[in-house]
């Protein structure tokens, strides 16, 4: 099987063009398993897990859609291997417990050769001990709270792959320029679980080198309604700076009165969650002025990012959004076929070892590196300033200041992965 | 002496909000007996049609308008085909109604996509006094709640419409003997419930992210106010109900964090359940 792969590997041009006076000439008369055999192979399984559905179904379109228009890609231009790639999905229902239930069912029924998805740190986390038993690879898009041992197998895990920036890349390279132009006082505010926990502690050990403290720290059970008491608290704290891990709705909750209660005007507000889908939720009024930072931003000026969001747009639409995640799910599709046709096979061992050190230079963000050392992508950083009176995703955000490679802090985990 | 004013202002603005969310469920529970699931999914049903209307280009206020009569039609639609069979058994609306909220979930999905939408406030800024700024809009929202319970009382206790309705909790069999037209009482409660959730969905949504589970937010504390203000107290208990579970929550977070005073609520609302089941204000 595999000497077939390899060869249909390297005659790869010319087994295209045969195919296509095949295809053009014979289409009708050639039998499926001529076709089958053409082809060499059957196709590469990849089992997606998205939050389709529940609370976080907001991001799922763009978390699924990214990997499916780099499937596209592949697939047009010959597969891998000459192989076609083929998604099996599943949708998370934004639930740890089914995140556990689909990856089983798509390793051991669907029999997909790797994972890839999953959205928040909790569902990455339930997917963990599911990917090691089974020893399959899980490609990791999301932003999140980095690596430390304490939360293996859900990170510090050799089968994990993390393509979205942790703390020290999306925080840190901005937090100087943010405490010189704003004030040292922070006052943080996250959803109650653990990326906005151990995001703020990372954040709190760089601001304490830089002589900032945090004023105020709270963190706020999933679908909070009212938020009265806690405006209050940040009011009286004297902050300079409202430093927000707040996730999906009660975000815009929370942002929505904040606004009401005319306090933009007192406060700055740097957010490290609210990309594309969030800030178009939050509106122009009540997002105007905060600031953001991540590795992606659909308004990056760069030639990479114009193609693909041509391309994106093509195929979902004027009007679909994308965002970190879905870019992070698009460069790991690119990523794990460029790896796959490396090694000549989808083994988990040379999708690992294939994966470790790849550089792809075509990502919308830029040029990224899988690490070596610890499985983590090195990205882009962008701190951007919400525009006033933006109209659409175009325009929504201005660029402050950014670093083509931000490097992260090593993995708190035992080294190397 | 500050804190406690603003507090109380705060806690005063929660507790109409939450009136205002838990009021449809109030009526068709108190009333008509139905143990309404859908709730929520009405509340996202009302927000996504005021969200339509204004982006359609209609006035905030005739959105609004036209959510609590489009969610009021659909209850009407939806009582007449499937609840009104089923008002002799309250377990099985649940399912019923938990049934619609999952279409309903789906449909909106469909129709309106998945992604947030937002409503912007026609009250954005705040008012300043000189001691405490007040959102405009929440202060707004308060006003309407109270008008709208006041109105309310106003049907219930003094007009014709409200004794055939006391009537008929009273004692159905005795009310339809005496010629009150019971399916279609019933028909105009479970109406009147709906267009109250849309109101409030619509109403709320300024304030809130609207995505396709908006209402669920509001449909756990909706049942915790009901039930602890009591069942049929569909004013004192509402209020009552919306204060415990609200209010207070705003008040135990000035000493605890709001995850202790999230949790502090519902335990203190197991506590009240359990020494008095019927409620705050219910009667044996």
């Amino acid at each position: 099987m595999n000497n077939i792969n390899n060869k249909t590997g390297g005659n790869y041009p010319s087994r295209r063009s045969f195919l296509k006076v095949a295809g053009a000439g014979a289409a009708a008369l050639a039998s499926p398993a001529f076709i089958r055999s053409a082809f060499a192979a059957t196709p590469i399984r990849v089992g997606i897990i998205s939050p389709l559905t529940g609370a976080w179904t907001v991001y799922g379109k763009a978390h699924l859609s990214g990997f499916q228009l780099a499937v596209d890609e592949i697939n047009a231009a010959g597969g891998v291997l000459g192989r076609k790639m083929e998604l099996v999905i599943g949708d998370s229902k934004t639930e740890p417990r089914i995140v556990v239930e689909q990856a089983n069912r798509l390793i051991r029924q669907e029999r997909v050769d790797f994972l890839a998805g999953t959205f928040s740190s909790a569902e990455r986390n339930a997917a963990g001990p599911v990917v090691k038993a089974a020893d399959k690879i899980l490609l990791y898009p999301t932003f999140y709270e980095g690596q430390e041992k304490k939360y293996a197998p859900g990170v510090c895990n050799s089968n994990i792959f993390m393509f979205g920036p942790e703390p020290t890349q999306q925080v840190w390279p901005h937090l100087e320029y943010m405490t010189k132009k704003f004030g040292k006082k922070l006052f943080m505010i996250g959803s109650d679980y653990a990326w906005p926990r151990v995001t703020n502690e990372v954040t709190k050990q760089k601001l304490k080198e830089l002589g900032g403290e945090v004023v105020g720290e709270v963190y706020i059970p999933f679908n909070t309604p009212q938020y009265e008491s806690v405006l209050r608290d940040i009011r009286g704290s004297g902050a300079n700076i409202i430093f927000h891990s707040l996730t999906g709705s009660d975000t815009v909750n929370f942002r929505q009165q904040f606004a009401a209660a005319g306090m933009q005007k007192d406060f700055v507000i740097w957010t490290v969650d609210d990309e594309e889908v969030v800030t178009s939720g939050l509106g122009p009024k009540v997002s105007a002025n905060a600031y953001v930072s991540f590795d992606y931003f659909m308004s990056i000026d760069t030639p990479n990012n114009k193609s693909f969001l041509q391309k994106f747009k093509a195929k979902f639409g004027q009007d679909a959004l994308m965002n970190t995640v879905g870019v992070g799910m698009y460069n790991a599709a690119h990523m794990a076929a460029m790896a796959i046709a490396k090694a000549g096979d989808v083994s988990t061992k040379s999708l690992r070892t294939n994966l470790k050190g790849l550089t792809f230079d075509k990502a919308p963000q830029g040029t990224i590196t899988m690490r070596e050392l610890d499985n983590q992508a090195i990205v882009p950083s962008y701190l951007m300033k919400v525009r006033d009176n933006w109209t659409g995703v175009n325009d929504m955000f201005e660029k402050v200041q950014s670093l083509d490679r931000a490097i992260p802090l090593d993995a708190r985990c035992n080294l190397p992965l | 002496m500050q804190i406690a004013i603003s507090v109380g202002i705060d806690a005063a603005l929660i507790t109409f909000s939450l009136a205002l969310a838990a009021f449809g469920l109030a009526i068709i529970y108190g009333l008509v007996g139905v143990i309404n699931l859908g709730h929520g999914a009405m509340l996202t049903l009302g927000a996504y049609l005021s969200w339509y209307a204004v982006e359609s280009g209609a006035p905030f206020f005739a959105a609004v308008l036209f959510a609590a009569v489009g969610v009021g039609l659909i209850g009407v639609v939806f009582e007449h085909l499937v609840i009104r069979h089923f008002y002799h058994r309250p377990f099985d609306t649940l399912l019923l109604t938990w049934g619609f909220f999952l279409i309903s979930t789906e449909v909106i999905k469909i129709v309106f996509g998945t992604s947030f939408r937002n409503v912007p406030s026609p009250f954005p800024s705040a008012i300043h006094t000189s001691f405490y700024d007040f959102p405009a809009y929440k202060t707004f929202v308060a006003c309407v709640t109270i008008v709208l319970l006041l109105a309310t009382a106003f049907v219930l206790l003094k007009t014709s419409i409200g004794i055939k309705i006391r009537a008929l909790i009273q004692n159905r069999e005795m009310a339809g003997l005496l010629g009150l037209n019971i399916a279609a009482t019933y028909k105009m409660v479970f109406g009147f419930g709906c267009a109250m959730a849309g109101l409030a969905g619509a109403l709320l949504a300024p304030m809130l992210s609207i995505d396709p589970y908006i209402g669920n937010v509001f449909l756990i504390r909706s049942f915790f106010v009901v039930i602890v203000g009591g069942i049929g107290q569909i004013l004192g208990g509402t209020l009552l109900g919306s204060f415990f579970i609200g209010g207070s929550e705003t008040i135990l977070a000035l000493v605890s964090s709001q995850v202790v005073a999230q949790v502090a609520v519902f335990f203190i609302a197991i506590l009240i359940l359990r020494f008095r089941p019927q409620g705050l204000l219910g009667e044996k």
